[in-house]
């Protein structure tokens, strides 16, 4: 029986924690059972649910490295998985940029569409797994 | 000094149509709309704005959901940029009256189908209201909002001094379209070449967030972006063949042959290449030939107003008079 100590958890390794072969990704707020109660809030945008396999941990942090060094960060600078490009001042020349960065690293191809989509750092690293995966198939 | 003098007297008398310097303090003067074909362009320098009881006020008149977005970004500058550009576009557009005075914060705003933002009209009295366009552009140094009547626009501004990660030409060739990777590969000068790069770019930007579809609608690759210029057809590399307009060639958009868009890009406050795209009228010939009317005011929303047409502020390059 897990005890849970403090009050907080943090969201990142919760999430990891819980299913780590499947996820359900840009999910807003969830609340999960720490007493057996069932779930309170689920707030999706359903017009971007879907679920997808987790990118490994070493594709996040590539991807992080790209978006620091394009946006001029500071190398101890908190960039996650959850990190949105807007968010960290992205304009969408920096944007394009980090995309062409992701392709010529990962030797993959990305879509205006797929593009268009990208929102976090996370939602860059699956995509660009899905493509490498696509591209073995 | 007496040049300056001489200078500003010229300026004074060559826009008799642009408004004076107002300061109108926690209050914003009222405007008359944009003529049809007509665009205004307002802008912030974000290092102008410092004072925190001002940026409250602009924290007063956005919605909750602005609020939280201003919140969300990271570190002090960009909450900064986000509060002012939110508060410009809200001040901006209450200005704009026809009947009523609008609050700024009592505007609303929807997205379209394809994620631009619109006002969302509150029909009071029945009363029609104006079909005013607005987009808007920033970088760490400039604010920017281009507001129309009638017309679709989009606006995309860039620091002049702005140099890209990766390789020009190979960044061309991944996202511009054969012609443009022609047109840069030709300039040997590596300046040069950037300059017209972030010209490029900006034009490019604009024309696809006045269409107002998405990245994805109208991808980089599909259209060409041509200046034209006195020797027509010709690839120059010579500084001095102006341009006497710009042109957008669309690959796949049969569309194309209805809509008529007019672009402007000019120099902005000395720093920045702003561009302007804005859907032609459909009755003149050609594509959009005619130089875009347009009224520049640098802004300080409760604060001031200054029109800066005609001024060093303002330097066009090309679809102006």
């Amino acid at each position: 029986m897990a005890s849970v100590t403090g009050t907080s958890i943090s969201m990142a390794s919760f999430k990891a924690s819980l299913a780590p072969s499947s996820r359900i990704s840009n999910v807003k707020s969830v609340s999960f059972p720490i007493s057996g109660k069932s779930f309170t809030t689920l707030r999706m945008q359903p017009a971007r649910f879907r679920i997808s396999c987790a990118a490994k941990p070493e594709t996040v942090t590539k991807v992080c490295e790209i978006v620091k060094k394009q946006l001029a960060l500071p190398d101890d600078s908190a960039v996650t998985g959850e990190s949105k490009f807007a968010a960290l001042g992205a304009d969408s020349l920096d944007t394009v940029e980090i995309v062409m960065g992701l392709e010529e690293e990962f030797g993959i191809s990305v879509e205006e569409d797929s593009a268009q989509s990208i929102a976090t750092v996370q939602d860059a690293a699956d995509l660009i797994e899905n493509l490498i995966e696509k591209k073995g198939a | 000094m007496l040049l300056l003098l001489l200078r500003h007297r010229l300026n004074f008398m060559m826009n008799i149509r642009c408004f004076q310097r107002s300061f109108s303090a926690a209050s914003l003067a009222p405007l008359q709309l944009p003529s049809p074909m007509e665009t205004h362009l307002w802008y912030i320098l974000p290092n102008e704005v410092k004072n925190a009881s001002l940026l409250n006020q602009y924290l007063e008149i956005l919605s909750p959901c602005e609020k939280e977005n201003v919140f969300r970004m990271r570190g002090d500058q960009l909450q900064r940029r986000a509060l002012l550009a939110r508060a410009l576009v809200r001040t901006t557009i209450a200005r704009y009256q026809t009947n009523s005075q609008v609050e700024p914060r009592s505007l609303k705003f929807k997205k379209n189908i394809y994620g631009k933002p619109e006002v969302e009209w509150q029909d009071v009295d029945g009363s029609h209201l104006p079909p005013l366009h607005f987009n808007i552009s920033h970088t760490s140094s400039i604010i920017a909002c281009g507001v129309t009547v009638n017309s679709a626009i989009g606006i995309d501004v860039e620091e002049k001094q702005r140099k890209l990660k990766n390789n020009i030409l190979a960044f061309a060739r991944r996202y511009f379209s054969p012609y443009e990777v022609g047109l840069l590969t030709a300039i040997s000068d590596p300046e040069f070449q950037r300059q017209e790069f972030i010209k490029l770019w900006t034009l490019k930007e604009a024309y696809v967030k006045a269409l107002g579809r998405g990245f994805s609608a109208a991808p980089f690759k599909t259209f060409t972006i041509r200046f034209r210029t006195a020797t027509q057809g010709h690839l120059s590399e010579r500084r001095d063949s102006k341009a006497f307009d710009v042109v957008v060639d669309s690959f796949d958009d049969p569309k194309n042959l209805t809509s008529n868009w007019q672009f402007a890009l000019l120099e902005l406050a000395g720093s920045h290449y702003a561009a302007i795209c804005i859907e032609g009228d459909r009755t003149t010939e050609g594509n959009g030939t005619r130089p875009m009317k347009l009224t520049v005011r640098r802004t300080i929303p409760f604060v001031e107003d200054e029109c800066v047409s005609g001024t060093d502020a303002v330097v066009a390059i090309v679809g102006l008079t």
